[in-house]
């Protein structure tokens, strides 16, 4: 069987203007327990690349720049 | 990043520590402190900062054993009670004896706990019998500190690598460990002269009633794999069918720490406002109550905070929502829920094997050893009951320091390359095919399935069905699971892991003939507790490949019960209304 | 691959502190943290006189991870930064230290004349310990600045010294609550007959948290002179002030409160019965049986539990 795309809001926010991974920053990346937070080979941002969220907000809280907010997943919202 | 490689490397060490959450970082510290040259490795499948369930931060101590507000013999003999007599209390009382140092070590390491005015550790009375509770305002900088600490002991860490088999030597001992990289898919195989096991609960077993599959009371990162390791690898583990379940807040499905409201005059009460739970610790009996009342018409249960003063209100509000779980501020304001106004709607978590807050876990004694010359176990994975994150630290230290005495004229135990040929093929089949089921379907079936069967009331009937539903799953996932990328890969070695652990719930659950444990062994076949037969632990382990369960007999007691004792304790309790 | 953690060259990340790019610092300046090696705390030192705030704001929050003298120099020179974000974030890692010595270069700093810099500053010594400070702690108290004044008195109650009390009964009758409310709590450690007389002062305070202290502390004291001021109290108009006075008339076996305790069993927050019930049950005197034995059936299992409990205590 072949295999879908199904789309999925993600609770995580990138605000890129303030994010510094293009400047070597991993912070967020480094802490989700989950491992869900990639940094775009295009835009050299951080971002959600897996809806895997347990809201846990280490990346938010320990963000340098302030660039992450983490939402309540819609599901449980 | 992520794109599947190959790859294998060998290296070795002394002591092996799996999972760098609580009990892991102390471990491994407390190895390298007693014996600075030793060769010590932390492995973990993420990164050391935030990883395990404390990730964020914790919001107090509830089992600290503090001179002058309650004695080891009188927490052993709660935690005895607590655990419906099943208890070897030598591993509690070494911890109710111990867990003050290592207070006083961590409150050294800057993590902070709350003081009075003049700077004495403000001990709270939340329980009838003894106190401890000792709230965290500064609970965020848990990880932080213990990060420190690691780094400073020069403790090789490597981040990234998920354990995925234990591998025994030649002559029976521990050997070491194989692991996969979580982003490239390459082996790493760790050679080590003893292993400490600390990769925490099963918490992705059940699923949550949100249907968000990640949104679980644990931290979902621990899968259980500590479990299926310990199991493949041949160690016992006890007491399986006394699952973890927790009262929690409905949706967010994080705690909705009473040990926090306690103390300042929240409570616990059905729609009446009115208080309903009878059991005073933390229990399978609480839970049956908890449980009763949500199926009864004076259901839903809350969180009660809006009797209390504005202030007294918004300051509960205030911790609650910036130590342990803090996007639960989010949560409310999304609902308008403001805790002075609002009762909070509370719920029970989906079920888990998780030691640190009911009694399932790998088989240890008052070293931490498991049933394998060389391998420990410690925290929310290991036997000893109601351990908590202060057991975690403990028992983690007490494993670090007899692990470091035990290698020291140890040679390593051959391992056989064979097995871990096998392993790779094992781990990487689903990388091998074109197309077919994804990891998360896999996962959400079998935890789907979970909480259709195997949830409490356990009915042996359906037990059953849910075993020969498993069997096919399992085929599912042997022949059919295909992943993209080795993230994925580390999903679809979770859902083995998750599958292994559903097995093993349903496996003791059906051994164990009677109820205990209130709502975490309620057999509705057998509703009657049996101490003639059954006041024993039941030990699963694998005999000739086969899942087996056996009886082992409850060490004599070292900290004896007198009858007039357990009146005091069982006046304050009920029977449950099943 | 690498298999595991670097311990990097502190030397090769201090050089990226003269990259032209504050972000390039700033990332420096974490990563230096993360080294834990006290070698690192010059290059954060250095840090700290950046011409960027968000590079100081870093190098403020980093010195966080590390203990000692060297750390509290930086500090130092980090809570009397121009930027406040800095000055904040100088005075939280300085309430992380442990060592009594990182108090010396703190001291000096309590008569800074920023307000900011001198509450960051006895913050920070409070966990000390250090019996230097005590002076500077005593000092402080009399500050104009009531914030100040607070952090004050977690210096010289920490402390715990016979000498200090009469600078403390003084700030028990602060014009500020907050500074009452400290006050009072720190009183807790002296059985002296002052501190009884300014704790059952306390105790008609007109902030109802500042009378929740006082009559807690009475207990945990056991200033048995305390019982017949607190029995009005029974009747104070915030029921979470009479929880903790009807606690302490239980720890201090006030077998003359036993009628004015009783209404409290018929209020209708159970909060109140429950403890009325324990109090009775600490009292242990049989005048108060007849009031338990009409709760023994009460909707509210904790207040069932408390009076099973008492009833046996009898």
């Amino acid at each position: 069987m072949p295999i879908a795309n199904s789309p999925t809001t993600v609770p995580v926010v990138v605000d890129e203007k303030k994010c510094i991974a293009d400047k070597g920053c991993t912070v967020c990346v480094d802490v989700c327990p989950l491992d869900v937070l990639r940094i775009s080979e295009m835009t050299g941002k951080a971002y959600m690349k897996y809806d895997e969220c347990w809201y846990c907000m280490p990346c938010e809280a320990d963000c340098p720049t302030d660039a992450v907010t983490v939402n309540i997943p819609y599901l449980l919202r | 990043m992520d794109e599947i490689s190959s790859g294998l490397s060998e290296v070795e060490c002394d002591i092996l520590v799996i999972g760098g959450g609580t009990a892991g970082p102390m471990a491994a510290y407390k190895a390298r402190k007693k014996n600075p040259d030793a060769k010590v490795i932390l492995l973990e499948k993420a990164n050391v900062k935030r990883s395990g369930a404390i990730s964020m931060g914790m919001d107090g101590l509830n089992n600290a054993v503090i001179p002058g507000y309650s004695t080891p013999e009188q927490y052993t003999k709660e935690i005895t009670i607590a655990n419906d007599g099943i208890c070897d209390q030598d591993a509690v009382y070494r911890y109710a004896k111990e867990c003050y140092s290592i207070i006083e070590e961590l409150d050294k390491f800057g993590i902070r706990f709350q003081k009075d005015e003049n700077g004495e550790f403000d001990v709270k009375k939340v329980h009838h019998i003894g106190t401890y509770v000792l709230p965290m305002p500064n609970g965020d900088t848990v990880k932080k500190a213990l990060y420190r600490q690691l780094r400073r002991a020069r403790v090789m860490i490597s981040n990234r690598f998920m354990a995925t088999r234990l591998l025994t030597g030649k002559n029976g001992r521990i050997a070491g460990a194989i692991s996969v990289n979580t982003r490239t898919s390459e082996f790493l195989v760790i050679k080590a002269k003893a292993v400490i096991m600390c990769t925490g609960a099963a918490g992705r077993l059940g699923l949550p009633t949100s249907g968000y599959m990640f949104g679980t009371y644990e931290n979902p990162t621990n899968s259980g794999e500590g479990y299926t390791m310990a199991y493949h690898a041949g160690a016992k583990l006890a007491n399986l069918e006394c699952f973890q379940i927790n009262p929690l807040i409905k949706d967010y499905n994080g705690p909705a720490c009473a040990y926090v409201a306690g103390p300042l005059g929240g409570y616990t009460a059905n729609a009446n406002n009115e208080r309903f739970i009878e059991c005073d610790y933390w229990s399978g009996q609480m839970m049956q109550e908890f449980h009763n009342e949500l199926l009864s018409g004076k259901g839903p249960v809350f969180l009660k905070l809006n009797h209390l003063h504005q202030d007294t209100a918004d300051h509960i509000e205030e911790i609650l929502h910036t130590v342990e779980r803090p996007s639960r501020g989010r949560f409310h304001e999304g609902r308008n829920t403001k805790y002075s106004e609002t009762m909070i709607e509370m719920h029970i978590s989906e079920i888990g094997f998780c030691s640190g807050h009911s009694a399932s876990g790998v088989f240890v004694d008052d070293n931490a050893r498991t049933t394998i010359d060389g391998l420990y176990a410690a925290g929310d994975m290991a036997s000893v009951p109601h351990n908590y994150m202060l057991g975690a630290f403990t028992n983690g230290a007490i494993a670090g320091e007899h692990a470091i005495d035990y290698v020291k004229d140890m040679e390593f135990d051959e391992i056989d390359q064979g097995e871990v040929a096998k392993e790779q093929e094992r781990i990487l089949a689903p990388t091998k095919r074109e197309d077919g089921i994804p990891p998360n379907q896999i996962e959400f079936k079998i935890r789907r399935l979970v909480n259709d069967y195997l949830q409490p009331p356990k009915v042996d009937k359906k037990y059953e069905l849910c075993q020969s539903r498993l069997a096919e799953v399992r085929e599912d996932m042997e022949q059919n699971m295909m992943v993209r990328d080795a993230h994925e890969l580390m999903r679809a070695t979770e859902a083995s892991s998750i599958l292994d652990c559903a097995d093993m719930a349903a496996h003791a659950s059906l051994y164990r003939k009677e109820s205990r444990w209130g709502l975490y062994h309620n057999r509705v076949d057998y509703p009657e507790r049996d101490d003639e037969n059954w006041k024993c632990h039941v030990l699963l382990s694998k005999q000739d490949g086969v899942m087996t369960c056996e009886k082992r007999d409850v060490k004599p007691y070292i900290i004896p019960i007198n009858e007039d004792e357990k009146d005091a304790y069982n006046n304050q309790r009920v029977q449950a209304q099943a | 691959m690498e298999h595991f953690e670097a311990y990097t060259d502190l030397d090769d990340i201090g050089e990226k502190l003269n990259d032209s790019d504050p972000a390039v610092r700033r990332i420096a300046v974490m990563e230096l943290a993360d080294e834990a090696s006290p070698d690192a705390i010059p290059f954060i030192g250095k840090a700290l006189e950046d011409e960027s705030t968000d590079v100081r704001l870093q190098a403020a929050i980093a010195l966080g991870e590390f203990d000692g003298v060297e750390a509290a120099k930086a500090l130092a020179v980090g809570l009397q930064d121009k930027d406040t974000k800095v000055v904040q974030a100088a005075a939280d890692s300085l309430a992380e230290l442990k060592d009594p010595a990182a108090a010396t270069p703190i001291l000096p700093l309590t008569s800074h004349e920023d307000p900011n810099v001198r509450a960051g500053a006895l913050r920070g010594l409070k966990e000390l310990r250090n019996p230097e400070s005590l002076a500077y702690g005593i000092k402080a108290l009399s500050d104009p600045i009531a914030g100040v004044r607070v952090q004050a008195i977690g210096v010289v109650g920490y402390l715990k010294p016979e000498e200090a009390l009469p600078a403390l009964i003084n700030c028990g009758r602060d014009e500020n609550p907050s500074v009452r409310r400290a006050a009072v709590g720190a009183l807790a450690f002296s059985q002296s007959p002052h501190a009884a007389t300014a704790l059952i002062n306390a105790l008609s305070d007109e902030d109802w948290s500042v009378r929740e202290v006082a009559a807690e502390v009475v207990g945990k004291s056991d200033f048995e002179a305390a019982i017949d001021p607190l029995i009005p109290l029974l009747e104070d108009e915030n029921w979470q002030v009479r929880i903790k006075v009807i606690r302490s008339l239980g720890k201090l076996k006030a077998v003359k409160a036993i009628e004015a305790i009783a209404p409290a069993l018929d209020h209708k927050i159970s909060n109140l019965r429950k403890e009325a019930a324990a109090a009775f049950g600490e009292i242990a005197h049989p005048d108060a049986r007849p009031y338990l034995e009409k709760l023994v059936d009460d909707a509210d299992p904790d207040v069932r539990k408390n009076v099973r409990w008492a009833l046996a205590k009898m």
